[in-house]
């Protein structure tokens, strides 16, 4: 029995068509860790998940303000984080995420391994990596105490 | 009780700094921003971000604002806070304060926009630009163009499509191993290389919109390839890749700006953001004064920054407009303009 993990290989310009097979795959499941390095286009990635998703704001990076709300056509919300200036966990529960991350609407990760430990279970991941040529290889993955990647291995 | 006369007491809180400032009759006469000293004298810990550090650091620093501005509370005529854009919790925080002061002292309350407050930040200190004017808005967390008819009405007219400009500046300098933000670094050793050393390719977006985000992996595409032949690249051509990647950065701005002089016919330009610190934007914004005939002005730095005397500023202009609140306003973490 194998996880609902898969690597593609996607130039940014075929974004939009890699956003809807990521979110194909991560089946329903609403927090999202996005892995990669300085550079590496998660921000980018994380407009075509959102465009994709129907979000009409407009998607920048929340470095600085650490995080985004924006709204989906519906009016539900998404929010982006970005803990890349998080020094400490105490910082991010401050921040209240933990009330983000279990309120059910999507949330996009940046810089997750800053806090680790407040991630909940039912998540996936999306590692990117630069190739040589620019293009970039997708390493997606549902964890695997997600019930919601349990729930997928008995249906497919 | 006249407007020109009145004594406004303005809280920031949007993103790290807690802060708060005194205007009385258009005139600040006490900006205090929270700093180590104020920790100190309040013992603790406390933590770089987030709504509980303003919830310590707030009312001291209201404290030493009241004191060094010489005012009581029973004084003032007006209180000011920042109602968006930034962080919805850390807002929280200045709001209910806001909101307490105006209750108990039943006097009215004023919901300042930060972006609108870092524009007017130029009418802190004469001399003042004047109206229409062109704003441009670059930080750490925003890089904006603002078409401004006056000191109310102000209209966004581009802005970065993913990361602001102080965040280019801040991750190339740590693609470089500077610490963190390296912004101040990358402007100090710019000084000392060659500009037109390297050539990075400038991102153009349609309209007066930006995008910083391509030029920061540029480099570091560049930075890898060239590493990757000589371990010592780097060392050798820090100054010129500080240089080089400065002027490519200030360039990508100042082309918009120029555009956007083009399409409104506006000459008179105020910058406001941190990045206004940056020797490179400033000497060839003075060089495109002379040559373009540009009205440019840049306020003091500890204006340019997140700060309280700027919400001050901006709630006296909105208290002679007669522009209040009343006690059910709620923060908005994204506020259009």
């Amino acid at each position: 029995m194998h996880l609902p993990s898969f690597t593609l290989c996607s130039t940014l310009d075929n974004l939009p068509a890699t956003a809807e097979t990521l979110l194909r795959h991560a089946g329903g499941t609403k927090v999202w860790l996005l892995e990669g390095a300085m550079g590496a286009g998660k921000t980018t990635v994380i407009r075509a998940l959102c465009a994709r998703l129907g979000v009409l704001d407009n998607v920048t990076s929340p470095t600085f303000s650490l995080v985004h709300e924006y709204a989906m056509v519906s009016g539900e919300a998404v929010y982006h984080f970005d803990f890349y200036r998080t020094c400490r966990e105490e910082e991010a529960l401050d921040l209240d995420c933990m009330t983000y991350f279990e309120s059910g609407s999507y949330c996009f990760v940046e810089w997750p391994n800053k806090v680790a430990n407040l991630i909940p279970p039912a998540h996936c991941k999306v590692r990117l990596a630069v190739q040589p040529d620019g293009s970039r290889i997708f390493y997606f993955q549902l964890d695997e105490d997600n019930p919601l990647a349990y729930k997928e291995r008995l249906t497919t | 009780m006249q407007g020109n006369n009145s004594v406004i007491l303005a809280i920031e809180t949007s993103c790290d700094e807690t802060a708060a400032a005194v205007v009385c009759g258009g005139k600040i006469v006490s900006n205090v921003v929270a700093t180590q000293a104020v920790h100190a004298q309040y013992g603790g810990i406390v933590p770089e971000l987030a709504a509980r550090a303003h919830q310590q650091r707030l009312i001291p620093v209201v404290e030493q604002a009241m004191k060094k501005a010489n005012v009581t509370l029973s004084r003032l005529n007006a209180v000011a806070f920042t109602q968006g854009p930034g962080l919805l919790g850390a807002l929280l925080v200045g709001i209910s304060f806001a909101k307490a002061v105006a209750f108990s002292l039943d006097i009215p309350l004023i919901a300042v926009h930060h972006m609108r407050a870092h524009i007017l930040s130029n009418f802190i200190e004469a001399p003042y630009p004047t109206f229409p004017l062109l704003g441009l808005n670059v930080s750490g967390g925003h890089t904006q163009l603002i078409f401004a008819k006056d000191h109310m009405c102000m209209e966004v007219i581009g802005e970065t499509q993913d990361d602001a400009i102080g965040e280019a500046f801040d991750k190339i300098g740590k693609l470089m191993g500077l610490s963190y933000p390296g912004g101040a670094l990358i402007d100090r050793y710019a000084q000392q290389g060659d500009p037109h050393r390297f050539q990075f390719p400038a991102t153009n977006m349609p309209h007066l919109n930006f995008s910083f985000s391509g030029i920061k992996t540029a480099f570091l595409r560049l930075l890898d390839e060239y590493q990757s032949k000589d371990v010592q690249f780097l060392a050798k051509h820090r100054n010129d890749l500080c240089a080089s990647i400065q002027a490519t950065l200030i360039g990508m701005l100042l082309d918009k700006l120029k555009k956007a002089v083009s399409q409104t016919g506006i000459k008179t330009i105020a910058i406001a953001g941190g990045v206004a610190a940056n020797s490179g934007l400033r000497s060839r914004l003075q060089h495109l004064a002379r040559q373009e005939g540009w009205a440019v002005f840049i306020p003091q730095l500890a204006y340019c920054t997140d700060n309280a005397a700027m919400i001050a500023i901006t709630a006296h202009y909105q208290y002679l407009s007669g522009d209040f609140c009343d006690l059910k306003v709620t923060a908005r973490s994204r506020m259009p303009l």
